[in-house]
């Protein structure tokens, strides 16, 4: 009998095999009993086997982008389609001071290295700067950074390492660090007739445009998430003469956790013009532009099997919208989810612009900075004649209100069920799915979802809320577009569209907006799917009077409010936001074009009901359809509540 | 097992089939070969003159399958982490009755259930307090090998 299986990868499988071999083939008997000898020269050998068929079979899949998962062998296959895994990333102050110094030279400069230290979470965080800042000397004081040009810190160590350079040998130039951002690498080449550090040399991802005489070097991961830096060899960049010195310098961060600091101490040292260290006469207050963000981990396995080949098939071209995803991924580490709309697609059509809104990782908008950084580096990438606008999210919230049903013979204690259904809930909200751009919201995973969470549960109804935060612009006219992306559900009687409260110029009264459906002479829908948005107020006799009676009009059909000009004086919720709330036509809402879908737990409702039904107390159902009842639909109250 | 089950019928034929059994049932039956126990010896001397590898017949091999079961640390076989006797863990109690009476359960249950080659097993653990060590006797009969009645001794001792 032959051995004609050769897929097994089990043991006991690739044993039972060979015994099935033996007995067609041998002239021995005593296989089959554990104790004999032979059993243990099978054993050894079915070992052996299972050993070889596992290694093969590991060896085969770190072969492979899809099925690696050591981080060495993805990050080579990635390096193999000349991609760079991100490297962590410092988080990121903006801070400004004023040096009172009695120095008579014209300017101090601030030394590279630790600037200062911020405190978070009752940890300490070095902030440094990874090279020298001047500043002059004005009246003895040096100011340096100002509001709109504040000087960036970066949470982390400074380091620098040196290498003698030896041609003679194969020699690599790897730093010995983990945990450095590679951002803030600078190097810089003493050769034998330089003085100093030497020439910088400058960093750059790929090989376009270079000759001979480019000073460039470009990095790669190694072993242990440590970089190695590669010099030109003489035809692509320039070659390292024999003995001279490269010098690197580099940050060394602890990423996201460095996050949070605020308020800082100022450590730093200075120097004057000739180099002498200069003593501050007086204290150094660091006065904070923004606070540290933006810091990131390096990037994981999975997020480098997912953009190697996209960045790989974009080409360094930013043409179709998968293109644009992984191009702003690679030059904006912090980027979240990106949402890529082409003007033709707008309306009405902006021929010839790309629009890009951008969720950042931890925060909601993209500072002005960060933008004009985007929109520098992404030219290099981008077809010409297309002009890219970046666009601050549009967050669609979704938001429910759900009664929960409960057998109160199964549950001791209603809080902590509640707990748990807001803690499911809110688990679920973080889920990629939803929190993205072109998400959906599936409303039967979320029904199905809180009757799982207890098996004391024993039904739910849930109504869906849609919400945009409409940002003011304070006693100014001005006029307002909301778009929901999503049809809103139609309700004759009006109250569809609700906000909380506001006031608007030549009256101090809390206003709210609401809306009428257009109806045609019999008093019926008329079809047009439009509506008219009027400003009412409530009044003391708790009646609701108009205050402006067409403030702007209502695209059910479309999802979109138009508030013609107006002027907002206040708002009662805070950051001068009017939260418009509606009521979505299908329960399922999606993240249409550029809006971000965020499933907003924290202003959702749960209601915990008694099922009287389930635990015996009613059996008729009397009590039940009298005390504890819900609708299905939603209310006609005028405020967002 | 199912060679086990295997054996229990072979034994069944051997002791009805000469009583009772026809000759054509007999010369079918006797197509089983598997009354010849058939081992390889792990000493792997070649034979002088045949240069073949040593073979274990029958009693020879049993009576080797017992002693590697009684040897056989467990977990020391891949995926069997059951198979074998943890008699060298009790070297370390004191020699008295009552661990040899451990030792003696631990080497019963394990050949009465990995070698289901042999019956009517009795197993004698002697204690040598003097010599700190045990003296081992494990009888057994084969079953369905005309055969006298098997045994081996050794001696368990510390030695470390």
């Amino acid at each position: 009998m032959p051995f004609t299986q050769f897929t097994n990868l089990d043991f006991d499988q690739i044993k039972t095999e060979i015994k099935s071999y033996l007995r067609a083939n041998s002239n021995f008997t005593d296989f089959d009993f554990e104790g004999s000898n032979f059993s243990v020269l099978i054993d050894t050998l079915a070992y052996n086997t299972y050993i070889n068929a596992f290694n093969a079979n590991l060896v085969v899949n770190e072969s492979f982008l899809d099925a690696a998962t050591v981080r060495e062998n993805v990050v080579s296959l990635a390096r193999n389609i000349g991609y760079v895994p991100r490297s962590k990333s410092a988080a990121k102050a903006h801070i400004t001071f004023s040096v009172p110094t009695t120095t008579a030279s014209s300017f101090i400069t601030l030394k590279a290295g630790l600037v200062c230290v911020g405190s978070f979470d009752n940890t300490s965080y070095r902030f440094s700067i990874p090279e020298d800042v001047s500043a002059t000397v004005i009246n003895g004081v040096a100011q340096f950074g100002s509001a709109s040009s504040p000087i960036q810190v970066y949470q982390g160590t400074l380091l620098q390492k040196q290498f003698l350079v030896n041609s003679s040998v194969d020699q690599r130039f790897i730093l010995d660090n983990p945990n450095i951002d590679a951002s803030t690498i600078v190097t810089y080449v003493r050769g034998i007739n330089d003085t100093g550090l030497g020439r910088e040399y400058h960093r750059v991802d790929n090989i376009l445009n270079l000759n001979k005489n480019s000073e460039i070097y470009l990095i790669q991961e190694v072993q242990d998430e440590r970089y190695e830096l590669l010099f030109g060899d003489g035809y692509f960049g320039k070659e390292l003469e024999n003995n001279s010195v490269v010098t690197v310098k580099y940050v060394v961060t602890d990423g996201e956790a460095g996050n949070g600091p605020a308020a800082f101490d100022f450590q730093g040292n200075f120097v004057d013009e000739s180099n002498i260290r200069v003593i501050p006469s007086a204290s150094v207050p660091v006065t904070t532009v923004q606070r540290a963000m933006n810091g990131g981990e390096i990037e994981n396995v999975s997020s480098i099997k997912y953009f190697a080949p996209r960045l790989y098939s974009a080409q360094y071209r930013a043409v179709t919208a998968r293109d644009y995803e992984a191009i702003i991924q690679s030059i904006y580490p912090n980027t979240e989810s990106v949402a890529v709309v082409g003007g033709e697609e707008l309306t009405p059509p902006q021929y010839g612009t790309v629009q890009i809104s951008i969720k950042p990782k931890n925060g909601t908008y993209v500072s002005d900075f960060d933008k004009q950084n985007i929109l520098s580096k992404i030219k290099q990438y981008s077809i010409a004649g297309i002009n890219q606008k970046i666009v601050d999210l549009k967050v669609l919230y979704v938001e429910i209100d759900s009664s929960v049903y409960y057998n109160t013979s199964q549950v001791s204690n209603v809080d902590d069920l509640r707990t748990n259904i807001i803690n499911s809930l809110t688990t679920y909200s973080r889920d990629v799915d939803i929190n993205k751009f072109g998400g959906r919201f599936k409303y039967s995973k979320i029904l199905q979802l809180i009757d799982r969470v207890d098996s004391a549960v024993t039904s739910n109804i849930t109504k869906v809320k849609i919400r945009r935060d409409m940002k003011v612009l304070k006693n100014q006219f001005a006029q307002y577009e909301l778009c929901f992306g999503n049809r809103f559900h139609i309700n004759p009687a009006g109250y569809n569209i609700k906000s909380t409260g506001f006031t608007v110029s030549g009256s101090n009264d809390i206003v709210y907006f609401t809306d009428v459906p257009n109806k045609d002479a019999n008093g019926n829908l008329d079809g047009s799917g439009m509506g008219v948005l009027s400003a009412i107020k409530r009044t003391e006799q708790d009646k609701l009077q108009v205050v402006v009676k067409s403030v702007g009009t209502v695209d059910y059909a479309k999802g979109e409010i138009l508030v013609n000009t107006i002027n907002i004086t206040s708002t009662v919720a805070d950051n001068d936001l009017i939260e418009v709330q509606a009521f979505p036509d299908s329960n399922d809402v999606v993240g249409l074009k550029d809006l971000y879908l965020s499933f907003n737990v924290p202003n959702s409702t749960i209601n915990m009901v008694k099922d009287v039904i389930a635990s015996g107390e009613d059996i008729s159902g009397v009590t039940f359809t009298r005390d504890y009842y819900t609708s299905s639909y939603s209310n006609g109250a005028l405020e967002r509540k | 097992m199912g060679l086990w089950y295997r054996t229990v019928l072979w034994e069944d034929f051997w002791v009805g089939a000469i009583n009772n059994w026809t000759k054509s049932t007999i010369s079918m039956a006797s197509k089983r070969i598997s009354r010849a126990f058939k081992d390889i010896s792990l000493s792997f001397d070649p034979h002088p003159v045949t240069k073949d590898l040593p073979v274990l017949t029958n009693e020879r091999s049993i009576r080797r399958s017992v002693r590697n079961l009684v040897e056989t640390i467990p977990t020391e076989r891949f995926f069997n982490s059951t198979l074998g006797t943890n008699i060298r863990r009790s070297l370390f109690e004191f020699v008295d009755y009552s661990t040899a009476v451990i030792i003696e359960d631990q080497i019963r249950n394990t050949v009465s259930f990995y070698e289901p080659r042999v019956t009517n097993l009795k197993v004698q653990v002697d204690p040598r307090p003097d010599d700190n060590s045990f003296d081992v006797n494990v009888i057994f009969d084969i079953i369905g090998l005309d055969i006298a009645t098997q045994q081996f001794s050794f001696i368990l001792e510390a030695t470390r």
